[in-house]
């Protein structure tokens, strides 16, 4: 049975919170100390700091490929068998042979300006290499700018390729007629001729003074020129 | 890019190579149309009539771009003839083609010659001469104007059809007839509240909604005569429709406790069938389809209305619209392709829209500009009359079937409404 004084706020009991307070120091200063003695003995090991990051993408797997159309390791040719040098056989090869076996280890004046003078003109050929990275190493930048100047000069007669909206829709379908026409070397238009007129008179007119208007255009590249100013291009015009 | 391989190859053969260019862009022509020379001054009223009757129908085509008579001179000493025109100066000002008119008094009559030049080659296209009395110088201008759109555009013109409408005037609301701008106009009913008409084959006759009898009746009336009453019974008639070869009237007719239903009579309102059989549900507004083999009509059968088309013995009934809740007044275009309607959008607005029968595809035709209602197609299938308050009180307007030109029908007092184009 408990008396009601060991129940009462006034009653003084032995606290154990001292001696837990006393006990718990040491041991963090024996944790501590044992920390610092092991830093101070102890190296660690080094850290790179600047690693470089390490990138997975996940990708989805495309249709299995033929395998003819696989990369395929280049197999190394098989080296050619060696030729024996074949012996001089008259005094003039002799002399020859003799004559490229004294340059061949020391080089004369001259071969050192042309191998400078060949290295600028390695740089300047650099420089005037055209066209696109991937593109054809036999070079295709005439195609390229053919096919541009083509496309430009579509484009600048389409702006003014106006059709009167008087053509009824029943015959738009069917209209269709060729300019011909011949340009100069600065763009400006030589010649325009209605070809082949589509039997609307509107219609035919539309399409010459779109070309009239449109001109001049610019001056056709190298590949081209002649051929503009003589035989000209041919404008297939339809209405839809 | 087709095209320019297509060019590169042919430069490689050395051959001249071919460009091809397509989709060109379609635009109103512009037509300068000279002042009328006046060849007697007696004439000169007329003539300005006539001038400014020829203005309007061209402008109101929606293709032709027609040039401001402020940015060219008359030129006293210029004729209606080739060879006296300077076409360098007509094509200075923008002018691709030239319309000149000379009128002059004859018999009584005034006569318009009228001549169309291609203004870059000056080529004489069209020649026209008319006669008509002083007082129809504007049905002359109709004539002319059907005559230059003809030989543009391959197709009849529209400019000598009739619109019939309802204005309100003195807490009365009247059928009237009129040329298709609105000019001419001639009053048919004299009080009541009449409205919803159509105009007979004749285009001088008209069918329509009247409540004179206390009740919506159909009646039949020319301007100057009196009515004739063609659908009396049920408790309700409202939106007669003339098929096309005008022998037939379809109308809306509500008997007993049925709600209204379809009906098809001859013109004269004999031989009557009801052509549709939901008792409870509306139908109303019918418009023959050109052939006159079919109806198109508005039904809440779907749970709101809606638009529908049937054959015209009421068979093969399917629905056209699906968007919107709220869609009426449907007009059957005379070309066959569209049903030009009456919508009211997520705004709560009124405007026109236009279904086409084939594909279902619906166009906004009308935005922005007020309400927008009740639209008929003219003869031609080229335009579309309608009522609009965007200026305030309901008028009349014209606009192109794609709704790029619109303009106002000239006014006089009162609301105009429920307008319908005919011959």
């Amino acid at each position: 049975m408990q008396s009601t004084a060991s129940q009462s706020l006034f009653f003084h009991r032995r606290d154990p919170f001292g001696r837990f307070v006393v006990i718990s120091l040491i041991g963090h200063g024996v944790v501590l100390a044992g920390f610092t003695a092991f830093s101070l003995f102890a190296t660690a090991p080094a850290i790179d700091l600047d690693p470089k990051p390490i990138k997975a993408s996940l990708v989805r797997l495309g249709v299995k490929r033929d395998d003819k159309l696989l990369p395929r390791k280049d197999e190394v040719p098989p080296p050619p068998a060696e030729k024996p040098a074949p012996a001089p056989t008259t005094r003039q090869d002799l002399m020859h042979a003799l004559d490229k076996a004294k340059r061949t280890p020391s080089e004369s004046k001259d071969d050192t300006r042309k191998q400078l003078f060949g290295a600028f003109n390695k740089m300047s050929k650099t420089a005037q290499v055209e066209g696109a990275p991937d593109g054809s190493p036999d070079g295709d930048s005439a195609v390229q700018e053919g096919e541009r100047y083509w496309a430009e000069l579509r484009a600048q007669v389409h702006r003014y390729y106006d059709v009167s909206q008087t053509i009824p829709e029943s015959e738009r379908m069917h209209l269709r007629a060729e300019v011909a026409i011949k340009i100069g070397s600065s763009g400006q238009l030589l010649k325009v001729e209605l070809a082949k007129p589509s039997g609307n008179s509107l219609f035919d007119q539309a399409v010459v003074a779109a070309v009239k208007k449109a001109s001049p255009f610019a001056p056709p590249p190298d590949t081209l020129r002649a051929n503009l100013q003589s035989s000209g291009v041919a404008l297939d015009f339809r209405a839809l | 890019m087709t095209a320019v391989l297509a060019a590169l190859a042919a430069a490689t053969l050395s051959q001249v190579p071919v460009i091809e260019i397509s989709n060109a862009n379609f635009r109103p022509m512009p037509l300068a149309v000279a002042p009328p020379i006046v060849q007697d001054p007696g004439a000169k009223a007329a003539v300005a009539e006539l001038d400014e009757s020829l203005m309007f129908d061209l402008s109101a085509t929606g293709i032709f771009q027609l040039l401001d008579r402020k940015s060219f001179l008359a030129d006293t000493k210029e004729g209606i003839t080739a060879s006296s025109i300077n076409f360098a100066r007509w094509s200075d000002v923008g002018a691709e083609s030239l319309v000149k008119t000379q009128v002059a008094l004859a018999d009584g009559n005034i006569r318009a010659d009228l001549r169309v030049f291609t203004v870059a080659t000056g080529k004489e296209d069209l020649k026209v001469s008319q006669e008509m009395p002083p007082k129809d110088a504007r049905r002359l201008a109709h004539a002319l104007a059907d005559a230059i759109f003809k030989f543009f555009t391959h197709e009849p013109g529209s400019f000598e059809s009739h619109i019939a409408y309802s204005r309100s005037a003195g807490g009365n609301k009247d059928i009237w007839l009129a040329d298709w701008d609105g000019r001419r106009a001639m009053q048919v009913t004299e009080g009541g509240l009449n409205l919803l008409p159509a105009i007979g084959r004749d285009g001088a006759s008209v069918a329509y909604t009247s409540y004179r009898s206390g009740k919506p009746d159909i009646y039949f009336q020319r301007p100057g005569s009196k009515p004739a009453s063609i659908v009396k019974a049920g408790q309700m008639a409202t939106g007669a429709a003339f098929s096309p070869d005008g022998r037939r009237l379809a109308y809306s007719l509500a008997t007993g406790d049925n709600s209204a239903q379809i009906w098809v009579a001859k013109a004269d309102g004999s031989d009557a069938k009801v052509i549709t059989n939901t008792p409870f549900f509306i139908n109303s507004s019918p418009s023959w389809s050109p052939d006159g083999k079919q109806l198109a009509f508005v039904s809440n059968r779907g749970g709101t209305p809606q638009i529908y088309i049937m054959g015209a013995d009421g068979s093969n009934a399917r629905r056209i619209t699906f968007q919107g809740n709220y869609n009426q007044t449907p007009d059957w275009s005379p070309r066959g392709d569209l049903i030009a309607f009456t919508a009211r959008d997520e705004r709560a607005a009124f405007d026109l829209f236009a279904v086409n029968v084939d594909t279902g595809k619906v166009t906004r035709l009308t935005q922005d500009q007020g309400n927008n209602e009740e639209p008929s197609f003219a003869p031609n299938g080229r335009l579309i009359v309608f009522q609009s308050d965007r200026a305030g009180a309901w008028h009349l307007y014209v606009m192109t079937t794609d709704g790029t030109t619109q303009l106002p029908l000239p006014e006089e007092k009162g609301e105009y409404s429920t307008p319908s184009w005919g011959p």
